[in-house]
């Protein structure tokens, strides 16, 4: 059987537009920032941290209060979250690092989320700071949190400087923290 | 004779009347604005469900794509219903709790626009809109009744009465009778 004639060339002509989309394509993904450590925009980042009561998973009365003078990250998390699980190890290492210096600490919000479930999870993977317990969802709405991991940075004096979705890096938040040591609220881009 | 102006014609002593015309118009502007106030009303009275379910579904459920948080099942959405409760239950208005929410998500987890601010202008122009298109229908319907007839000129009358000449010269198609009163021009 003979080859139509002109069929090399349609192939060609609809081959280029596809190759072209995807070169795109990967070049977009290639460049956008990564999906960590996005400082991102918030209507809570500015006003002082939210007023609600919380408890430790253990049931006890906990404030965010006690923070104060030093930096805190409350971050919203849940075992069932992938990239939360993947944030856990620099949690930690952000953890270990500012307790020794103790100007900043890190908090961690249950976000939907059985509380047995979360205790294993922390026995498993390490991390000996506060995991407070937000069954009602109080810390959540207050907080304007969407969907985990969400992390908020808050000053020395109580006011929440950044929101960070998608979770966190040690790195990413001391440069985070180190921007704003320089002044000014961080408020992102969106 | 220049007819006398339409007040100079009406009985002494009486008010405007309203046409038919002018009565179904007005019946209609009634009826809109009636509808409009009940469409509008605020959340108020029933039951404290009904007061918590009326709030949380002008509040967009978070998590959720296009569903309110009074019709999804998401725990957030759960979580909302609950404040919503729990806000309502101290006192605080409608108005009050949508703030609170905007001021933590962002006016976009509000469904209704705020009523005030550039937010406002999405209610105010759809009836600044209607009132100007009906204020410009009024306009073009009392130009086109207070319109003169149109006088027909000599002119015009010449080229008539040439054009029946003509036609009736011809002859009418499929056989109708040619003038059949026998009027010709003079009528």
């Amino acid at each position: 059987m003979r080859p139509v004639k002109g069929r090399g060339h349609l192939a060609a002509f609809v081959a280029a537009p596809v190759a072209v989309v995807l070169a795109l394509l990967i070049l977009v993904l290639a460049t956008r920032s990564p999906a960590s450590d996005r400082v991102t925009q918030s209507p809570i980042v500015g006003q002082a941290t939210p007023a609600v009561e919380l408890r430790t998973l253990d049931g006890k009365p906990f404030s965010l209060d006690r923070y104060e003078g030093r930096w805190v990250l409350v971050n919203f998390f849940a075992t069932w979250c992938t990239p939360c699980r993947q944030e856990h190890p620099e949690l930690r290492r952000f953890a270990a690092d500012h307790e020794r210096t103790g100007d900043a600490a890190v908090v961690s919000v249950v976000f939907e989320d059985d509380p047995a479930t979360v205790r294993r999870f922390f026995a498993e993977n390490g991390g000996s700071w506060p995991v407070l317990d937000d069954a009602d969802g109080k810390a959540v709405l207050a907080f304007g949190v969407v969907k985990v991991p969400e992390s908020y940075l808050i000053d020395p004096d109580g006011v929440v400087q950044a929101k960070i979705t998608g979770g966190v890096t040690a790195a990413g938040v001391e440069s985070v923290m180190a921007e704003l040591g320089a002044g000014g609220t961080r408020r992102g881009g969106g | 004779m220049a007819s006398p102006p339409v007040a100079a014609r009406r009985a002494p002593g009486k008010g405007p009347r309203l046409g038919p015309w002018m009565s179904s118009w007005l019946v209609m502007a009634v009826v809109l604005v009636v509808a409009l106030a009940l469409g509008s009303r605020t959340v108020g009275g029933g039951s404290d469900q009904d007061r918590v379910r009326a709030v949380a579904s002008t509040i967009k459920c978070p998590q959720c794509a296009g569903q309110s948080a009074a019709s999804s099942d998401a725990p957030t959405a759960e979580a909302i219903r609950r404040d919503i409760a729990d806000r309502l239950a101290k006192g605080q208005s409608p108005d009050r709790i949508r703030d609170f929410y905007a001021s933590r998500y962002g006016e976009g987890i509000l469904l209704n626009p705020a009523r005030s601010g550039p937010a406002g202008l999405v209610w105010v122009l759809p009836v600044v809109a209607a009132v100007l298109a009906f204020a410009g229908l009024g306009f073009a319907f009392r130009r086109w009744q207070q319109a003169a007839p149109a006088e027909l000129s000599a002119e015009d009358r010449r080229l008539v009465a040439a054009a029946r000449r003509a036609r009736l010269s011809v002859g009418e198609p499929d056989g109708e009778p040619v003038d059949p009163h026998g009027e010709g021009d003079g009528r």
